[in-house]
């Protein structure tokens, strides 16, 4: 297992992974079309046409995805970092702990595949929903479902243009283990020890850290589930229809726990990870607890919906969670601090 | 309970929920508030973070967040005992707290005061979290169910301490120690809140020894 395997393995993510997004862009943009020609003209045949269509977008992803998982594993069998016998002994010492990560265990949601696992997440949750619910049974219900897929549609398109993993996989984790690769082949034993003492600390709070492995996932499934509570939210403000409240809600309990458990957990990892840094009250942690709160207002006020003008409000709240959701996101790419992509 | 008074229990807990929603609304503009700073001084100061002006910005968020909170705690009726003593007594007994509460934040410092009514939340939420998993004690609950009432004593207890946790002992050993007791609290609290019937049918089923009757 060597270096030119990982690049073998990095090529075939990118020769069968591009076709298939590019496949995944097609049917989202032909979904899009088809969920807006429904709503426009309510031809229950084009309804269908967007459910089929929305089946083999899913099915898509998930191939995807698994494409993804088999590029990690290839990371974990082929990339070994070894570690010269003294500066494993100081690295264990300082640490306390008795062995040295060699390999890494990528999570996979890192990067640019964080967004295609968003959409994965919206994918397999519409799906769920319009399997528990017989949307066409009647024409708002069907309008809403062409909402949710036109949502999955520019979900798929946005992915493609701005957060597409299979084009160049991975870029930071690349190169940082061509950094690897280089400063080992330099036989410079000053370089060789500040690359592999930096990794190693890359490793052991970010690659192969058990919080990467819950935190992040748990709040992209809470994104993903948030989503629906927004569509629902939204048809809430035109529609007094019970169905539109119990959907939102109940994808608001999944994202809420999951969103609340998943913020929690980061906490520990954080003192840790960042001790000495400047991290507290970062713009990321704020649009965390600004996003947090208001899904709890939310689900204060949903408790008394059939007070006057509650539905409305508890409407307009919901939507206003969301959009605090997708600026909480964005913060990440927009805004300065220890969450930021820049850093 | 007589018609007219379950009415007036329910206009009682509507205004409260209302006031919770809007304190809960204000500390999310406070966040946009610290977004807007940190970039905006970031963005002009870069570096800032490493200078005394970050250690202010720290305790400027603090300042504006806690009356907030003590407010929220109020709302949500975590300090003050309202599920055991009838809803008369409870504005006596809350006016009295927050007093007291009033009065070390003059005498001392915000932090302090908050830690009090912190201290008092979790000796109140601790009883009513023993009193509804033990089933006694009469408590005037929102919603109906063992499961439910359970879960919420839980995500209150949790939350009260999580709250605790960070103003008083951030700098303590226990610090995780009580964060992970906390979490725990909410994240079962939160489950059988919210899904009290699968809780319902789970617990059938562990007493029946995994036998579907």
């Amino acid at each position: 297992m060597s270096y030119q395997e990982y690049l073998a393995a990095r090529d075939t993510v990118t020769t069968i992974g591009q076709p298939v997004i590019s496949v995944i862009f097609i049917f989202s943009l032909a979904l899009g079309i088809i969920a807006i020609y429904h709503m426009l003209s309510n031809d229950s045949r084009a309804f269908r046409l967007a459910s089929q269509l929305r089946e083999i977008d899913t099915a898509l992803l998930v191939i995807g995805f698994i494409i993804i998982a088999w590029f990690h594993l290839r990371i974990y069998q082929t990339i070994e970092l070894v570690y010269p016998p003294e500066l494993a002994n100081y690295m264990a010492s300082t640490m306390g702990t008795s062995t040295t990560p060699s390999r890494f265990v990528v999570p996979l949601w890192i990067e640019t595949e964080k967004l295609y696992f968003w959409t994965l997440c919206l994918s397999i949750f519409l799906a769920v929903t319009n399997y528990r619910y017989d949307f066409i049974r009647t024409k708002i219900t069907a309008l809403f479902s062409s909402a949710m897929n036109i949502m999955l549609a520019a979900f798929g398109i946005l992915t493609y243009y701005t957060s597409n993993p299979f084009r160049e996989p991975l870029p930071g984790l690349h190169l940082e283990i061509t950094g690897w690769y280089q400063a080992a082949s330099v036989g410079d034993p000053n370089v060789l020890y500040a690359t592999l003492y930096q990794l190693y600390f890359r490793i052991i709070y970010f690659y192969n850290s058990e919080y990467m492995w819950t935190h992040p996932p748990m709040l992209f499934i809470a994104y993903a589930s948030l989503v629906v509570t927004f569509v629902g939210c939204v048809f809430m403000l035109f529609r007094r229809e019970k169905i539109f409240d119990h959907i939102s809600y109940s994808h608001a309990k999944v994202g809420y726990l999951l969103l609340t458990v998943g913020m929690l957990i980061g906490y520990p990892w954080a003192v840790v990870a960042w001790e000495g840094k400047d991290w507290w009250w970062d713009p990321k942690i704020n649009g965390s607890i600004m996003m947090w709160v208001l899904y709890s207002a939310y689900l204060h006020t949903r408790i008394y919906l059939k007070r006057h003008n509650m539905w409305r409000a508890t409407a307009i709240l919901g939507i206003t969670c969301f959009l605090s959701l997708v600026f909480t996101y964005l913060l990440t790419y927009i805004a300065p601090g220890i969450h930021a992509i820049t850093q | 309970m007589r018609p007219e008074m379950r009415m007036k229990h329910k206009t009682y807990d509507f205004y409260l929920m209302i006031l919770t929603a809007a304190v809960l609304a204000i500390i999310g503009l406070v966040c946009l508030y610290g977004i807007g700073y940190y970039t905006y001084t970031n963005g002009t100061m870069p570096g800032w973070t490493k200078t005394a002006l970050y250690g202010q910005y720290i305790d400027s968020m603090n300042q504006l967040i806690y009356p907030f909170v003590v407010l929220l705690l109020v709302a949500l009726g975590l300090c003050i005992p309202k599920r055991i003593v009838p809803r008369q007594s409870l504005l006596v007994s809350g006016i009295g707290i927050l007093t007291i509460t009033l009065l070390i934040a003059l005498m001392t410092e915000i932090g302090t005061s908050l830690a009090f009514l912190l201290a008092i939340s979790i000796v109140v939420q601790a009883a009513v979290m023993v009193l509804t998993i033990l089933g006694r004690g009469g408590l005037t609950y929102e919603r109906e169910g063992y499961f439910v009432q359970t879960g919420s004593s839980m995500l209150h207890l949790g939350t009260v301490i999580f709250v605790f946790d960070f103003v008083s002992m951030r700098t303590s050993e226990l610090h995780l120690g009580v964060f992970w007791v906390a979490t725990a609290l909410i994240t079962v609290g939160t489950v059988l809140s919210f899904y009290p019937e699968e809780a319902g049918c789970i617990a059938r089923l562990l007493r029946s020894g995994g036998r579907s009757s």
